[in-house]
């Protein structure tokens, strides 16, 4: 057998050499790459928190808005300045009844419409107690 | 071979002139590497290190339905660094003065000293001993709104940025000041709920090692180590804000009508123990604590401690129908002026108004002083002072919030002669108002005390409940037959005793009213008083307790007795609770109502 001509271990050797650069300049720019991704991915997640604890911010400013707005006091005096004449009832104002007051109207209005008997009426479901308050107190 | 075209010395030189570069760069990394090392090192991490400090949020309170007491809020703090101003954006400070809400003159006047102070800065840095001295922030303005940072960032005015810092705001302003407490400006919770449970509220800060770029901007891709912030937990108080609202509006027209030296409005579950509302005359400010005086910082309801006057009388009735050596009709002779107690004629308190033979019942609802001291006699001081204590007179109630005081009940080893004939009318002894609340409410629930309860749960900053907390018993006073009794005879103390007249038709109102003569440099005076009326209603079934202590009421004549003080604005709260909380009367009222009629009279 004859042996191989000397260049054809040369050739082996420079394209293996190719292979090997191309192989490890591929494992650099992969490196690369997943360095970028993570310098992306950090800076991504980064300027998500950001806005998030923004967001949260906003929020607490928003609920602390919201707070000082529905207080008591305040409340009270956008009564006054929006002149609603809201008052609290009073007990004067007040008739307790047994059941439900909203199966109680119910019943009344289907009453009208569909002339019910007294008997359906008593036959209507009870609940707790409830209570009737008046519009309006001079 | 041919000879070459340069010379031996030229390839020398060359040679020499290569190993040198060689050399020198070898003595530079060795220098860079070895010797500079450390400074080198230092520098590096001066110049691209950092720890990132995240402030933990404060928790929240919030009251028992969960409206904010007290929340933190984020303002900015803006400043400027003066060595990266750049004179080309003058022409924006105008607008930043406006956004600052800064004269523009001033705010002109510090960026250009800031302008001047950095350009020498900056020579100096060249000078190692001046380096530690430059200035690279200089404050514009503290508690800059969000919206108003983000409109002066757009401005892109180089070198000016903002420090962000929480504050403490108090939505209410005066809503539960002495409840709630405040954070100073130091951000030291001082008192109140703010003090006593920093523990839940503060959190812990996070922060974060990493790099910065010459911009100053984290690059993220650096992390080395990060330490999560973990924020406060919030607190829910048993306290409504509507309850307290209505107590304290109680408390100003109190103020206004009678310019007491201090008045106290507590409201509390009788069987639980939650405290609904806490008030103290004079109030306060927590957006402008730095304003308030200390007397008004007090939390009197705990601090201070009063006489209890008549409604003290509760320990002794109580006491006697539960050993069982009386009956709510047993008789007492009241207007006797002495009587002999192990072999000694004591004189007997002064009464209001005359009496002769009055019942148990009676001596609740007329406010006997003598039939009072006549019950204690019967059962002698041991037992008297037993039950005292066990009413919780002259020991802690355990407030949660702290700051309080045990009150004087001395032991009876220490009892002049005469003590067992005035205790029971709520002399020789001092309790804060608490304590008084506190024995009442054992009445109104069965004869058990309770710990009074301020703090109902504790949420982690996601709102997931964390701790919650129960009622705790401190101890069975009455047994609970003697409670109710007792409460029906507190009942009479409006039917027919001194509260008369303030009745509220169905709902039972109970209580007993107090009038104590003030103890001015060791006498009792006839002119000033602590007026009180503590009470509880329906009486069959409480669901609430109020007490309204006012001490000095200036009246414009006659004496502030408890009746015409306290008793008026107690009424004036169960009106309001009634409705609030709605409390079904015992019985239904057939007539009267105003909507049975629709509206019309």
């Amino acid at each position: 057998m004859r042996p191989p001509p000397p260049n054809t271990l040369v050739n082996k050797i420079v394209a293996l050499t190719l292979c090997l650069l191309v192989f490890s300049g591929t494992l650099g720019l992969g490196a690369v790459w997943v360095r970028q991704e993570i310098f992306s991915t950090a800076n991504r997640s980064n300027v998500l928190e950001t806005k998030l604890a923004d967001v949260e911010r906003r929020l607490d400013e928003v609920d602390a808005g919201v707070a000082i707005a529905l207080n008591p006091a305040s409340l009270l005096r956008r009564n006054e300045t929006m002149r609603l004449g809201l008052e609290a009832p009073k007990q004067i104002q007040v008739v307790r009844m047994q059941g439900s007051p909203e199966t109680r109207l119910a019943l009344k209005r289907n009453q009208e419409i569909f002339s019910l008997s007294t008997t359906a009426r008593k036959s209507g479901p009870t609940a707790g107690n409830a209570r009737l308050v008046t519009a309006s107190f001079p | 071979m041919s000879k070459g075209f340069a010379s031996n010395f030229r390839m020398t030189l060359i040679a020499v002139a290569v190993l040198a570069c060689f050399l020198g760069v070898g003595i530079r990394l060795i220098f860079l590497h070895v010797i500079d090392r450390d400074d080198l090192l230092k520098f590096v991490n001066k110049a691209r290190r950092q720890i990132v400090v995240e402030q933990a949020r404060r928790g929240a309170i919030l009251d028992t339905k969960g409206a904010l007491l007290a929340t933190s809020r984020s303002f900015v703090v803006v400043g400027v660094d003066p060595e990266m101003m750049n004179p080309e954006d003058i022409k924006s400070w105008p607008e930043m003065a406006r956004l600052l809400k800064l004269p523009r003159a001033e705010l002109s006047g510090v960026l250009q000293n800031s302008m001047k102070v950095g350009r020498q800065a900056l020579a100096n840095s060249l000078t190692p001993a001046l380096e530690n001295k430059r200035v690279r922030w200089v404050k514009l303005a503290e508690e800059v709104d969000e919206d108003v940072y983000d409109q002066i960032t757009k401005l892109k005015v180089r070198g000016v940025y903002g420090a962000r810092n929480f504050k403490r705001i108090y939505p209410g302003d005066t809503l539960a000041a002495h409840v709630i407490g405040y954070v100073n400006k130091e951000g030291v919770a001082v008192t109140g709920a703010e003090h006593h449970l920093d523990i839940y509220l503060k959190g812990e800060d996070g922060w974060i090692e990493s790099e910065k770029d010459g911009a100053r901007r984290e690059l993220a891709q650096f992390r080395s180590r990060e330490v999560p912030v973990q924020d406060g937990n919030d607190v829910v108080l048993t306290i409504d804000s509507v309850v307290q609202y209505m107590i304290e509006n109680e408390l100003k027209l109190i103020a206004d009508k009678y310019r007491p030296k201090f008045a106290t409005i507590i409201v509390s579950e009788p069987h639980t123990g939650r405290i609904l509302g806490l008030a103290n005359y004079p109030n306060y400010n927590l957006n402008a604590f730095e304003k308030a005086p200390l007397d008004a910082q007090r939390n009197n309801a705990v601090t201070d401690i009063i006489e209890p006057g008549s409604t003290f009388k509760i320990v002794a009735a109580g006491a006697a129908l539960d050993l069982g050596i009386v009956t709510p009709a047993s008789i007492f002779d009241c207007g006797q002026t002495s009587i002999l107690y192990k072999n000694r004629q004591l004189k007997l308190p002064k009464e209001d108004e005359p009496f002769e033979n009055l019942s148990v019942a009676d001596i609740v609802a007329h406010s006997s002083n003598r039939g009072a001291a006549q019950l204690a006699m019967l059962m002698g001081e041991e037992n008297f002072y037993s039950y005292a204590r066990k009413y919780g007179f002259g020991q802690s109630t355990k407030f949660q919030l702290g700051g309080e005081v045990r009150g004087i009940l001395e032991q009876p080893k220490n009892w002049d002669g005469l003590t067992i004939t005035r205790m029971p009318m709520g002399h020789s002894i001092a309790a804060t108002p608490l304590q008084v609340h506190m024995a009442m409410s054992a009445v109104a629930n069965g004869g058990t005390l309770l710990r009074p309860q301020i703090l109902k749960e504790i949420r982690d900053a996601k709102g997931n409940i964390v701790r919650t907390f129960a009622p705790e018993k401190r101890e069975q006073v009455l047994k609970p037959s003697t409670a109710a009794v007792l409460a029906q005879l507190l009942h009479r103390v409006f039917t027919e005793g001194t509260a008369k007249g303030f009745e509220i038709p169905g709902f039972e109102l109970a209580g007993k009213t107090g009038t104590t003569q003030k103890i001015i440099d060791g006498k009792y005076v006839s002119n000033r008083h602590v007026s009180s009326f503590v009470g509880f209603f329906p009486a069959s079934r409480p669901e609430v307790v109020i007490s309204v202590i006012v001490d000095d009421a200036k009246m414009s004549k006659g004496i502030a007795y408890g009746r015409a003080v306290a008793v008026p604005a107690f009424k004036h709260i169960a009106e309001q609770l009634i409705q609030y909380l709605d409390i079904t009367p015992l019985m239904i009222p057939t007539s009267g109502a105003l909507a049975s009629n629709g509206g019309a009279r």
